[in-house]
């Protein structure tokens, strides 16, 4: 201890040895992580043709998080989804599973930051906030949320009297009208936002099942709005259920087209279109729902033991043009009006039974035999 | 004969002490007010929030700064400066270079924060001041702690003691810890989260290893000279100075638990931030055994005062870190303000109660000057009272919210909500803070800077000479 140069060398390897672990050691363990497809082929390859997660983000995003971290959102914000035994981040709704190392390699700026004093935002980008929103949130988070201690930066706004095409609408302070045209900053942070999302699954990691009962504690915890209405319903059940209506009765592109054969109270027309009201079809299994609206239907059908023999092509317009989320949407609407009232479909199950029909040939509808023994051998 | 080599001694440190402590005091009364309005900011969101520079986020780490390397690098400066030369009985060498060091060291912060304010923020933890400020804080650093070295160097007894162990350790590991981050987050960065590993790793060593060591320093050193007795246990010191050394860049990084990193990283920060009993029991022992046995002594002189306020704070509060850092607790604590309550127990209950004894034994002697016992009173029992305040509703707080958001079924707004009260406390508690240190700096300047027309000084001078 009496030399100093033997103390300085004593006191310097004291700290080397650590930071030959969590640094060095760190490094040489997971240094070189490269993107990977969400699951391996048996000799661990990523699988070919398949895409690699994670997809670096949008330039504009990229610049986002420069922006973001400027104005200091990390003291408040964490990214990071703790794995299950540290704490009930996925149960709160904060991420479809734990944050692995993985996704941050193509991030340059790393925030996953250390207190939570404002929710995580790992997943933000999920959270089906619109853009129009998150803007609105930033100018005056007060305006948005009720109680929230979030900082206003109305500083990334130009606020004007008259509406115009860049202008979002806002309710000031003192409850007036007012137009906010968004700043090139404000827009970056908002698209590197959206840009936050883990949703994917990787070969460390897959989704942890969470049933509807955790979906909906994910809404009330997070979009407790000025604005939700108040419904037995939670809010993305009802959006869904509202899209999917859309869906049902709208007869331009884009639209599904089913009103003008099932009517709009669902009823169907007695001898030619069954009923979807009460229907043993609609509120049974999903998969041959889904099969249906992607292919159609021909043939004679047995529903609430009433036989139709009739053709139904693929929904949307032009014809089989529904995608997944809109697919989820008007089967989630078709299953909660008219007094039905069953499970909501997702745009998962929709693109799982999918993929899992991909070889059939376009335009080639079901018939209700076909589709009935499918769904009896499994 | 030994009394004139000591007031060689102080009179050799005395400048260049003088401008530490009055920088340290100024840097503190910067954070003071940083610290008022980001705790404002928190219970009224729409305080200053249409300044860009003004951010909560950018307040708050520019206070943290502000502290740190401000008041904390100074005041460092400060008390190893006039501590190693005492123990050394060898005077102060090169006070010009020290200045200009100290002088570029205050410019390099200032420079720092005002980046900071003004949004070129770094994303690392107490290492957010701009990056082109870093070789001016390095090379300033490395010149005042070498001229610190010297002074130890030409000391006359060869063998060493306590104090100087820590202090020339935290000296040491300063310019240590910040090459390891220089090189591991700008020159040689690593991807993805092994950044974040190295940032919490040296965000968190910056307190253990460098304002920590410093403040156990100066209590070994002035526990038992102001008491006249050796310290109780002394044979453990030695012990509990390298167990703090071992295990202390181990056990920081327990705060990434459940994170997105490797597991065994939070796992062995666990284990040696509880191995950290040992070092905490040592030195609490150490320290508290020899001081009461003259407990009337401490509580008359009011520097010994607060050195014992800030030692007991740090055997009650490193305590309740090891139990924070328990798997089963982090889990509910990680992310809540528990993490304020570390820090502000660390620099504020601990670090700085100590500094404030140590100045205030040190002024009188390198000046000659007294300061009144009045404003040394007010200034100890607002602290005190500040400090209480703060760290109880931190921890109570904390507590409160770490809780409530381990309810999933909780909205995120009713767990905040539930925690604004707290948020109010310690807004309170930071005006009370900044109170007390500005009497601590008007102490400080009427020491420095004599009234010219008082008689008082004159006196007390002659009567030290």
């Amino acid at each position: 201890m009496n030399n100093i140069f033997k103390f300085s060398g004593y006191i310097f390897l004291t700290l080397a040895f650590a930071w030959l672990a969590f640094v060095v050691g760190a490094k040489n363990q997971y240094g070189d992580l490269t993107p990977s497809s969400e699951s391996l082929e048996e000799n661990g390859s990523n699988i070919k043709g398949e895409v690699l997660y994670p997809q670096s983000m949008a330039g504009i995003a990229q610049l986002g998080a420069k922006e973001y971290l400027s104005l200091g959102c990390v003291t408040c914000h964490t990214q990071q989804v703790r794995s299950e035994e540290s704490g009930f981040d996925v149960e709160r709704g904060w991420g479809k599973r734990p944050s692995v190392p993985r996704d941050y390699i193509l991030q340059e700026d790393v925030l996953i930051g250390h207190n939570r004093v404002g929710p995580d935002l790992a997943n933000v980008g999920l959270r089906d906030y619109t853009n129009e929103w998150l803007h609105k949130h930033l100018f005056m988070p007060q305006m948005e949320v009720e109680g929230s201690i979030c900082q206003p930066s109305p500083f990334l706004y130009k606020v004007s009297d008259e509406p115009s095409e860049k202008t979002i609408e806002a309710i000031s302070v003192d409850n007036k009208m007012i137009y906010i045209e968004p700043s090139i900053q404000a827009s970056r942070i908002v698209a590197y936002l959206q840009s936050l999302e883990q949703n994917y699954e990787l070969p460390e990691v897959s989704f942890i099942e969470s049933d509807i009962e955790a979906d909906e504690l994910v809404e009330t915890a997070d979009t407790q709005t000025i604005e939700n209405e108040p419904s037995s319903l939670p809010s993305w059940l009802s959006e869904q259920i509202n899209s999917g209506k859309e869906i049902y009765m709208k007869a331009a592109p884009g639209g599904g087209l089913c009103f003008t054969c099932h009517q709009p109270n669902g009823q169907g027309i007695a001898g030619q279109f069954p009923p979807l009201a009460d229907s043993d079809w609609v509120l049974g299994d999903k998969e041959r729902l889904i099969k249906i609206s992607i292919y159609g239907l021909m043939g004679e059908i047995e529903v609430n033991g009433v036989k139709y023999n009739n053709v139904m092509v693929p929904p949307g317009i032009p014809p089989g043009s529904l995608t997944d989320n809109q697919i989820a949407d008007v089967l989630t609407y078709i299953r909660n009006d008219w007094g039905n009232s069953a499970s909501s479909v997702s745009a998962e199950e929709v693109a799982t039974v999918r993929e899992s029909i991909k070889g059939r040939a376009p335009m080639q509808m079901w018939t209700a035999a076909e589709l009935n023994k499918k769904s009896d051998s499994e | 004969m030994k009394k004139t080599t000591e007031q060689q001694i102080d009179q050799s440190a005395r400048i260049a002490v003088s401008f530490f402590v009055a920088s340290a005091g100024l840097w503190l009364l910067a954070a003071a007010f940083l610290a008022y309005v980001a705790a404002a900011k928190l219970t009224d969101p729409l305080f200053l929030s249409s300044f860009e520079f003004f951010t909560y986020g950018k307040v708050k780490i520019s206070q943290a700064n502000a502290f740190v390397y401000g008041w904390g690098g100074n005041s460092i400066f400060a008390v190893s400066l006039w501590i190693i030369s005492r123990l050394s009985q060898s005077p102060v060498r090169g006070t010009p270079f020290l200045l200009a060091a100290g002088t570029i060291w205050n410019l390099a912060i200032t420079f720092g924060l005002l980046g900071i304010l003004d949004g070129h923020m770094l994303g690392h933890e107490l290492l957010e001041m701009p990056k082109d400020v870093w070789p001016a804080l390095l090379i300033s650093y490395l010149v005042i702690s070498f001229l610190i070295l010297v002074v130890f160097r030409s000391r006359k007894k060869k063998s060493t003691i306590a104090p100087q162990w820590f202090i020339v350790a935290a000296l040491i590991w300063f310019p240590c810890l910040m090459m390891f981050a220089w090189n591991g987050l700008e020159i040689n960065p690593g991807r993805g989260t092994l950044t974040s590993i190295l940032s919490m790793w040296f965000g968190q060593n910056i307190i253990w290893l460098w304002l920590t060591p410093v403040a156990l320093g100066c209590a070994y050193y002035i526990i038992p000279s102001v008491l006249n007795r050796p310290i109780d246990k002394y044979y453990l010191a030695i012990f509990g100075f390298w167990c703090i050394a071992a295990l202390a860049p181990w056990s920081v990084v327990h705060h990434l638990e459940g994170g997105p990193v490797p597991m065994w990283v939070p796992a062995v920060g666990t284990v040696m931030s509880i191995a950290m009993v040992f070092p905490i029991a040592v030195a609490s022992t150490n320290f508290h055994s020899t001081a009461f046995q003259d407990i009337s002594k401490v509580w008359n002189y009011l520097p010994l005062r607060f050195v014992i306020f800030g030692t007991l704070s740090y055997t009650i509060s490193s305590y309740i870190g090891v139990i924070f850092s328990i798997p089963a607790v982090a889990k509910l604590t990680q992310f809540s303000i528990i993490n304020e309550f570390h820090f502000n127990q660390r620099v504020y209950g601990f670090f700085s109660m100590i500094i404030f004894g140590v100045v205030y034994h040190i002024l009188p002697q390198i000046t000659g000057r007294e300061i009144g016992s009045a404003a040394k009173n007010f200034h100890f029992w607002t602290s005190a009272f500040g400090v209480f305040g703060l760290l109880l509703a931190y921890l109570i707080g904390g507590l409160t919210h770490g809780v409530l958001a381990q309810q999933p079924s909780l909205g995120w707004v009713t767990v905040i909500d539930s925690v604004k009260p707290y948020f109010l406390i310690t807004e309170f508690a930071f005006v009370i803070l900044g109170f007390s240190q500005l009497v601590f700096v008007l102490n400080v300047w009427k020491v420095l800077v004599p009234n010219p027309f008082s008689t008082i000084d004159s006196t007390v001078e002659s009567k030290a000479v």
